[in-house]
């Protein structure tokens, strides 16, 4: 999962960089409006956090860009004053949830994990395809009740598959949301990671979870149960 | 306690009420003696001519001889030979006093004879006023002559009675007074309502004044008379100062929020990444993340309360309750998409918020903010301007959460409270509403709701009831 992360104060947005790189996550960072404003329009993220208090442009008119821009992706504020005016703003701008200062990084995982599934239209917090079973918050993997071990890179594709069921994503994309931006990217390491994950969940081969369309990416074709 | 009246406190108009009818007064008295004087002269000045004429009559027609007086002819007045017909002539000398009396003053006794007996100079005349004997007032008229034989000197006198030409002046004076005070009424209701023009300016201003209190008007009219001009525009200004000043206030206390709240979470953020760590440390790092969150909790709750409007600034504006209600409500329904929430509204279209809109969306916000996070899927609110028990809006916010037990209902509204402490939060958010409703002289309720969970009352007094 890629994420924008849009705070103009440094120490707080290394930390939220390597916290929420430690949770798996993909992350951009942007440090005022500006740029935040150039990366959030120009790229293709999974969601952003964007502190309210930017310098060159602000945190509302900054979401409000990015909405104007035909960009849906969640967006979760953070917010210093935590009074309802800027809340009521934010979320009237276009941003879909918010956090106040100071926050624990948990906090920020657990909301950034309901956005994402609520964007891709899942309701619980466990994504459940037939005998496979999806725990966002607990990042575990159920295969017909039992856990399956996935490595950090497994576990983030099939993730992003899921919450995207029925449609094809290409190895561009998958690349994108997988790895940061100045990352080496090597289409046949996801060609072994695709491998890999339908042994894992269809050791049988019976479902084919995972199915290759030719000359345009990966679908994962189960249906929600 | 209520203050003594005293002058200090008197209106402007009726300071000019009470000058202007002094002065009316003063005025019309003093005419009133003037015309009263004036008029008296006159009619005696009149009598005494009449009596000239009537001493001429007596003259033409009076004989002496043998020293005695005659008359030959008619005396031509009538009321001479009729006995006491109330106007008696009288022939004297100063040294022997009467010497002759008309027929009409046979009956007829002076109170002081002494009248007859005064010194009038030849060719002269005298008038003055006498009382007869049974107390009536008389108009006297004496001439001096020089008899034809050149050495006898008479007084001629006539007497008239003065109860008539009395009677005339006291007409005169009730007509006078009736006119006066006609004029004294007409006059006070032109000064009143000429007065009323005059000060009609510094009502409207007041009227502004108490609209911009109420939060009807942002400002005073432009279309004041010349005079009062400059004290409009200065107001004017001020107050448009002081709403600048409010609101350069809260930004300023949004960015000290800012400034203080970022460098918390950093702090905030290390802290977890240490206590990750194996280390002996660990309960001293607790220590600290518990300083971290109390100060945490006292900044919030005391910016929070910094940056709600200051009331008694008295520059109330009107706020439309229901658009602020759905604004919050979609901004909830955003955050708790996943919880599905069901919103019962019962939304008075008419109801207003005397105040900053800000502090109705703080108390809104907080209260909705925790029936939808509490409440197991079943919110409802209410807000009514039209409560029979008191004028003002009424705000009642329901959920079916677990509700709050009766020890702990008082707790919530305290700084800093929070009944469950199993949900994130900063625990401020009730004490906050129950400040800002308190500075506005409403009142907080928290109870128990039919439909299961807590049920919040929020009581707003209209300004113009406060005030």
């Amino acid at each position: 999962m890629r994420l924008l992360v849009v705070e103009d104060e440094s120490l707080l947005r290394q930390q939220l960089e390597q916290g929420l790189s430690k949770h798996g996550y993909v992350v951009d960072v942007a440090e005022d409006g500006r740029s935040g404003l150039f990366y959030g329009t120009e790229h293709d993220f999974d969601a952003a956090i964007i502190d309210l208090g930017l310098p060159e442009i602000d945190g509302i008119s900054l979401i409000q860009q990015i909405r104007s821009a035909g960009k849906e992706y969640p967006i979760l504020i953070l917010t210093a004053r935590g009074d309802w005016q800027d809340k009521v703003a934010g979320l009237d701008a276009g941003a879909d949830d918010y956090v106040v200062k100071p926050f624990q990084l948990e906090e920020i995982v657990a909301r950034l994990n309901a956005l994402l599934r609520r964007a891709a239209g899942f309701a619980k917090p466990k994504l459940e395809f037939g005998s496979l079973s999806l725990d966002i918050a607990a990042k575990r993997l159920l295969v017909n009740e039992e856990s399956v071990d996935l490595t950090a890179y497994e576990y983030k594709m099939l993730e992003y598959l899921m919450l995207h069921p029925g449609q094809v994503i290409s190895k561009t994309e998958l690349t994108e949301h997988l790895y940061a931006q100045d990352y080496d990217r090597d289409s046949n390491v996801l060609e072994v990671f695709v491998r890999r994950l339908r042994q894992k969940l269809d050791p049988e081969q019976t479902l084919k979870p995972i199915e290759t369309v030719r000359g345009q990416g990966y679908r994962f074709s189960l249906e929600e149960s | 306690m209520t203050t003594p009246a005293n002058s200090s406190n008197y209106s402007i108009q009726t300071r000019l009420v009470i000058s202007f009818s002094i002065l009316l007064f003063v005025f019309l008295g003093l005419t009133s003696v003037v015309l009263d004087r004036a008029f008296r002269n006159s009619i005696e000045a009149g009598a005494s001519e009449r009596l000239q004429v009537q001493i001429y009559l007596l003259l033409a027609a009076a004989e002496f001889s043998d020293g005695e007086f005659y008359f030959l002819g008619d005396l031509r007045e009538p009321r001479f030979g009729q006995l006491n017909s109330g106007l008696y002539g009288f022939i004297s000398r100063p040294s022997l006093g009467e010497l002759w009396r008309s027929d009409s003053a046979r009956a007829f006794s002076l109170l002081d004879a002494q009248v007859l007996r005064q010194s009038v100079q030849i060719g002269e005349t005298q008038f003055s006023k006498t009382m007869s004997a049974d107390n009536e007032e008389y108009f006297v008229l004496s001439y001096g002559i020089l008899w034809e034989d050149g050495i006898s000197e008479f007084n001629f006198t006539v007497m008239e009675n003065a109860a008539p030409y009395y009677s005339e002046i006291s007409n005169f004076r009730t007509s006078l007074w009736s006119w006066l005070g006609g004029a004294a009424l007409l006059l006070l209701l032109v000064q009143y309502f000429l007065m009323r023009w005059g000060l009609s300016p510094l009502y409207r201003m007041a009227r502004d004044l108490k609209q911009i209190e109420a939060g009807e008007k942002n400002q005073l009219a432009e279309n004041y008379p010349q005079e009062l001009q400059g004290v409009t525009k200065n107001l004017n200004v001020l107050i448009e100062t002081e709403r600048k000043q409010q609101e350069r206030y809260r930004t300023t206390l949004g960015d000290l929020a800012h400034s203080l709240k970022t460098p918390l979470a950093v702090i905030a953020g290390v802290m977890q990444t240490l206590s990750k760590k194996p280390d002996d440390s660990n309960e001293q790092l607790g220590a600290v993340e518990e300083q971290l969150g109390r100060m945490n909790q006292i900044v919030s709750y005391q910016l929070q309360r910094a940056v709600q409007s200051n009331n008694s600034s008295a520059l109330a504006r009107q706020v439309l309750v229901k658009p602020i209600v759905e604004k919050v409500l979609d901004a909830l329904a955003k955050v708790y998409r996943a919880k599905s929430v069901s919103v019962t509204q019962y939304l008075d279209p008419n109801a207003i918020f005397y105040g900053d809109e800000r502090d109705l969306l703080e108390v809104l916000g907080n209260v909705l903010d925790n029936a939808f996070k509490y409440g197991r899927g079943e919110v409802s609110i209410k807000t009514d301007s039209r409560i029979e028990s008191f004028q003002g809006l009424e705000i009642v916010i329901e959920d079916n959460g677990y509700g709050i037990s009766e020890e702990k209902q008082e707790f919530v509204l305290q700084r800093g409270a929070r009944a469950d402490t199993l949900v994130q939060g900063q625990g401020i958010g009730l004490a906050v509403v129950t400040d800002i409703v308190s500075s506005y002289g409403g009142t907080i309720l928290v109870g128990p709701s039919d439909l299961g969970g807590a049920k919040i009352t929020m009581g707003f007094n209209s300004p113009r009831q406060t005030t």
